[in-house]
């Protein structure tokens, strides 16, 4: 479904050009979870960032569903984060000025995919049942990374991507929100990409890889 | 998508009621006061229009010169001799309603063929007019006047305040207002008039002959009142120009604020999929309906505030002028498109600056308020050149003005005033900024200072267009307080130099010398100081050194009487050998100038003038030019004795001296006890205290600049809400910067008091610098846009209580501004400053 093929990506520094991605190779399947573990400033989130089509590489291929993503513009690429993929942020990055219950329709009303049952469902599921009239600011961290999932699961998407969802939040919070991620992704049918650092995270998820000096692989032990 | 996106752009402005209260009520107030004045000027030209289609038809007019009416037998002879005079009558009633309108008797068969009097119409109209019961043709807008209804107007016969009723009404629309034409019969029964007529008009040059006792006005001489009230007009609408660009600089603080604060959502929005150029489209598409809101609640509001004002405007008008102006309102179509696409231009002015950043910003680094400030960083750098730039535009525009000749380049004044203050507004950011980065390092051991000083400067993007807006509006304050302050002494000296004696007479001719003469044997009276004048034609000037120029420009020729108090009271600017000198050579039959004619035609003391009179051409010597303001035509001042010598012009007013500690009222008895009992009409009662004309004339005065002020005022007051409004819109983040200082152990109270300090020393910086601003803005009004205007320059007056009293208004205004937040903060309970702290 999400085929990486001998992308590179660098960034101009002061010191010179910053290799992030060089020669990367990855595949992942339909209904698939994918962890991409690395020190910080590996180039992990450079990754995502590309996968989600929000960056393009300097050189290699990236195809979503057989589509090429630098073929598409960038209405194209807006149009496939609408339609198939579903962001969750370590910031979580929800909309300050609408309430819970509006926050977690948003991604499926922009796809026009909004589906009451399913979003009754999550709202249960997530714990946010009594919280749907509150803003972000008056919900926990953990609260608002639940209703983060929501908003990216809402519309059901092909592909989850998922940049240190847990990074934010205290350990029991995190083992919470992660297990209720994956039953949820599960449910969905999505596909899941999750960019972390922490092998507890990762532990759970189909497989598992290591971004190394821009290049990926197997993790050791 | 479209109307998720866009519901999601507007849930801002739900948790944000305060900026978007900003934005319209910048966009209203812009608009509200442009479309006022545009709505006032607007009415006005139109009865102007409707006036001058009467009035401008090139008609030579002939009146007595002692100021009676005219007879009949005078009219008859004068067509006897083959001249084509038609009478005029015009008089005054006063409606039931107790409005005074005017009354315009024509007869319409000895009128010129294209006289816009000649309105009576041909055939049955003609005869209906001209016959018994006879017509009233009169403007629609009058009708409000006489108390009636549209539907109730026709063949109605209002009745008046003395009893009388008004012939049949007929409706006319392109009459101006407040006046009631019919036909001269019916106007003379109406105004008890015996048959007697106010002027006899007839085609210009028709009239080659005039009998001694009459004047004739060539209609060349005269002024439409649309030409006179042109520099009036023009100073409204710089003055709403100005409430316009310090609305729109709300509008724009409040546009870069709304849009700071949504950066991560567009960001988030965006990573949701929503393509950058919609997000776009619909933050223009944001920018236009709010434009469009406000723009209608302006132009509402607009429309209210010129009805306000506009009764006060027709009067000033009026008694300035003697230009008719309709009390109600009468506006064109294009009055409201017109509104509608200022604001929406204003807006989008305003707007396209943020959109442009906005789209300019890349999704990865959307939500990161650093490249917003780096983004400020440059507009810093942008600013300091741009304002560099409008400065050179502006020394330019000046350099070029100097160079013009008088009465031109009025809107090339106004582009260097806008100029001066757009460079000064642009400098003040990177002035501000400078200045605080190095009071910061001077500030190195005492840290408090430091950090209030470093904030200052982080806050500055958001303030920065707040406190351009103070510093336009409050040198706009400055500049024309001084002006009208200026204006107001200069007026008063020139009041003191045209009524320098305490009382004032216009004896009839037959018994000017016996009353001169009366008054001179009274022992109170001093002195007396005859007054003569007549129409003459400026042939040539000689230069002192060079030769001659041939011109034919139509002046007044004015006689004076240089006695004691007229000459310690009469101010000469520029004089060929000294003032003492002057006064001789005036009594011996030299000449003044004014300072209109000095400056249109380049004449200098020690020119001589060649003028025509009826007792062939006299040249005179110029030894003084005299200052004449508010006289839109050149002047020649001659010695009484000497008009009445070489100009055969009669006497005309009488100004009576009186020594100190006299009595006026026993001096103004004993006249008309000796003079008013005469059967024929001597003139007596024509007796004018002098006090009673200044004290008219300074009110008429007042009233004319108090729109002035008010606008002034409420510009002052729109920056103050854009200061207030910024303020307010941040303040929740403000507590967020505060918040580490109050964990570190700074008490609330002592944050207050610096966010106070903050706000107020910026605002005394400001008011600082719109001093020189404001006073640079004064000399532009006075001697570039009055001489452009006017064709006189007005003597610079600065007035150092004034320059304090808005110093201080600033800093008033901006810790008012504080205040609010600054509660808010002290309010504040310490856990929710705990929030915050965790917040940040």
């Amino acid at each position: 479904m999400l085929k990486f093929h001998q992308v590179h990506k660098a960034y101009t520094t002061p010191q010179g050009p910053l290799r992030v991605l060089d020669g990367v190779d990855m595949d992942l399947e339909k209904g698939q979870s994918l962890a991409l573990m690395g020190e910080s400033g590996s180039g992990k989130s450079t990754l995502l960032h590309l996968a989600a089509g929000l960056d393009l590489p300097d050189a290699g291929k990236i195809t979503f569903q057989g589509i090429s993503i630098a073929t598409l513009d960038e209405p194209g690429r807006a149009r496939l984060r609408r339609q198939s993929l579903g962001l969750v942020f370590q910031q979580f990055h929800l909309v300050p000025s609408l309430n819970a219950s509006d926050n977690l329709r948003l991604q499926a009303r922009l796809a026009g995919r909004e589906n009451p049952s399913w979003t009754r469902h999550l709202v249960e599921r997530l714990g946010l049942t009594g919280l749907e009239r509150r803003y972000p600011e008056q919900l926990s961290g953990g609260q608002q990374q639940r209703l983060a999932i929501g908003r990216a699961l809402a519309p059901r998407p092909a592909l989850l991507l998922a940049d240190e969802p847990t990074g934010n939040l205290d350990e029991t919070s995190a083992k919470d929100v992660l297990t209720l991620m994956l039953e949820l992704v599960q449910e969905s049918g999505s596909a899941l990409l999750l960019v972390t650092h922490s092998p507890q995270v990762a532990a759970p998820l189909d497989r598992c890889l290591k971004l190394t000096r821009g290049h990926l692989a197997e993790p050791t032990a | 998508m479209i109307v998720t996106a866009m519901r999601t752009l507007l849930s801002h402005y739900r948790r944000h009621p305060g900026q978007l209260l900003m934005l319209l009520l910048g966009l209203w107030v812009a608009s509200a006061l442009w479309s006022g004045v545009q709505a006032i000027n607007a009415s006005a030209r139109d009865s102007y229009a409707r006036a001058e289609s009467l009035f401008t038809q090139n008609l030579d007019s002939l009146t007595r010169r002692d100021g009676a009416p005219l007879s009949r037998e005078t009219y008859i002879e004068l067509r006897r001799s083959g001249l084509e005079v038609s009478p005029l009558l015009e008089g005054e009633v006063e409606s039931a309603e107790g409005v005074r309108l005017n009354i315009l008797g024509i007869d319409p068969l000895t009128l010129p063929d294209d006289s816009g009097f000649a309105s009576a119409g041909s055939g049955e109209a003609l005869v209906a007019f001209m016959t018994p019961p006879y017509q009233t043709r009169l403007a629609p807008d009058t009708l409000k006047a006489l108390g009636l209804a549209r539907q109730d107007a026709a063949n109605a016969r209002p009745q008046l305040e003395n009893g009388r009723r008004l012939p049949p009404l007929v409706l006319t629309p392109n009459l101006p207002p407040d006046t009631l034409l019919m036909d001269i019969a019916a106007a003379s029964r109406l105004l008890e008039t015996q048959g007697t007529f106010t002027r006899l008009v007839a085609r210009p040059g028709e009239i080659s002959d005039v009998p001694e006792a009459l004047l004739l006005t060539p209609a060349a001489t005269l002024v439409s009142p649309g030409q006179l009230t042109e520099s009036f007009h023009l100073n409204l609408t710089a003055l709403a120009l100005l409430a316009l660009v310090v609305g729109l600089f709300i509008v724009q603080a409040a546009l870069g604020l709304a849009l700071e604060q949504r950066l991560g959502m567009l960001r988030t929005l965006r990573a949701l999929g929503v393509p950058g150029r919609t997000l776009v489209g619909l933050l223009a598409l944001e920018l236009l309906l709010l434009g469009g809101a406000g723009a209608l609640l302006g132009i509402v509001s607009g429309v209210w505030l010129a009805q306000a004002l506009l009764p006060d405007v027709a009067a000033t008008l009026g008694s300035l002028y003697g230009a008719g102006v309709a009390a109600e309102l009468s506006l064109p179509w294009h009055y409201w498109l017109g509104g509608l696409g200022v604001t929406l231009g204003g807006l989008f002015i305003a707007g396209t600056g943020v959109l442009w950043r906005a789209g300019r910003l890349s999704v990865l680094g959307l939500g990161q308020a650093q490249a917003w400030r780096a983004g400020f960083h440059r507009q810093l750098r942008t600013m300091s050149i741009a304002g560099a730039l409008g400065g050179l535009m502006a020394l330019g525009l000046w350099l070029w003005l100097t160079r013009l000749p008088a009465g031109e380049g009025l809107l090339a004044g106004f582009g260097l005033v806008t100029m001066l203050l757009l460079a000064s507004a642009l400098c003040l950011p990177p002035l501000l900024a400078l200045m605080l980065a190095g009071l910061a390092r001077l500030a190195k051991k005492r840290p408090l200072a430091q950090w209030a000083l470093a904030d200052l400067q982080l806050q500055l993007p958001r303030l920065a267009l707040a406190m351009m807006a103070l510093l336009i509006a409050l040198s706009a304050n400055l500049g024309v307080s001084s002006m009208v302050g200026g204006f107001r002494l200069t007026f008063l000296d020139w009041l003191d130099q045209r009524l320098a004696a305490e009382l004032y007479l216009q004896p009839a001719p037959e018994y000017f010398e016996e009353i001169n003469d009366w008054l001179l044997a009274r022992p109170e009276v001093a002195e007396t100081l005859p007054t003569s004048s007549a129409e003459a034609t400026l042939l040539e000037a000689l230069p002192a050194n060079g030769s001659a120029r041939t011109l034919t420009l139509a002046v007044s020729v004015f006689g004076i009487t240089p006695g004691e108090r007229l000459r310690a009271h009469w101010p000469l600017l520029n004089t060929l050998v000294g003032r003492d000198a002057a006064w001789a050579a005036i009594t011996a039959g030299q000449a003044l100038i004014n300072e209109q004619l000095a400056i249109a035609q380049g004449i200098a003391p020690g020119d001589r003038l060649k003028l025509s009179s009826p007792t062939g051409p006299q040249t005179l010597q110029v030894v003084g030019v005299y200052p004449d303001y508010g006289n839109p035509r050149g002047e020649v001042a001659l010695a009484t004795s000497q008009l009445t010598k070489r100009f055969a012009a009669p006497p005309s007013s009488l100004g009576i001296v009186l020594h100190a500690g006299a009595n006026t009222i026993s001096v103004q008895n004993a006249l008309v006890e000796h003079f008013g009992r005469r059967e024929a009409a001597t003139g007596v009662e024509t007796l004018t205290d002098q006090q009673e004309v200044k004290r008219i004339a300074t009110d008429i005065f007042e009233r004319t600049f108090s729109i002035t002020r008010a606008l002034n005022a409420l510009t002052l007051g729109v920056a103050a809400l854009a200061l207030l409004a910024t303020l307010l819109a941040q303040s929740r983040e403000r507590r967020r910067q505060l918040a580490p200082l109050w964990a570190l152990g700074v008490t609330r109270s002592r944050l207050a008091g610096l966010q106070l300090s903050q706000l107020c020393g910026a605002a005394l910086v400001t008011a600082l610098l719109a001093v020189p601003l404001g006073i640079a803005l004064t000399a532009c009004l006075v001697s570039v846009i009055n001489v452009a205007a006017f064709g006189w320059r007005l003597p610079l007056h600065l007035f150092p209580g004034e320059i304090l009293l808005t110093v201080g208004v600033a800093v008033g205004v901006a810790a008012l501004a504080a205040l609010l937040p600054v509660l808010s903060l002290w309010r504040t309970p310490p856990r929710e400053l705990l929030s915050q702290f965790e917040a940040t």
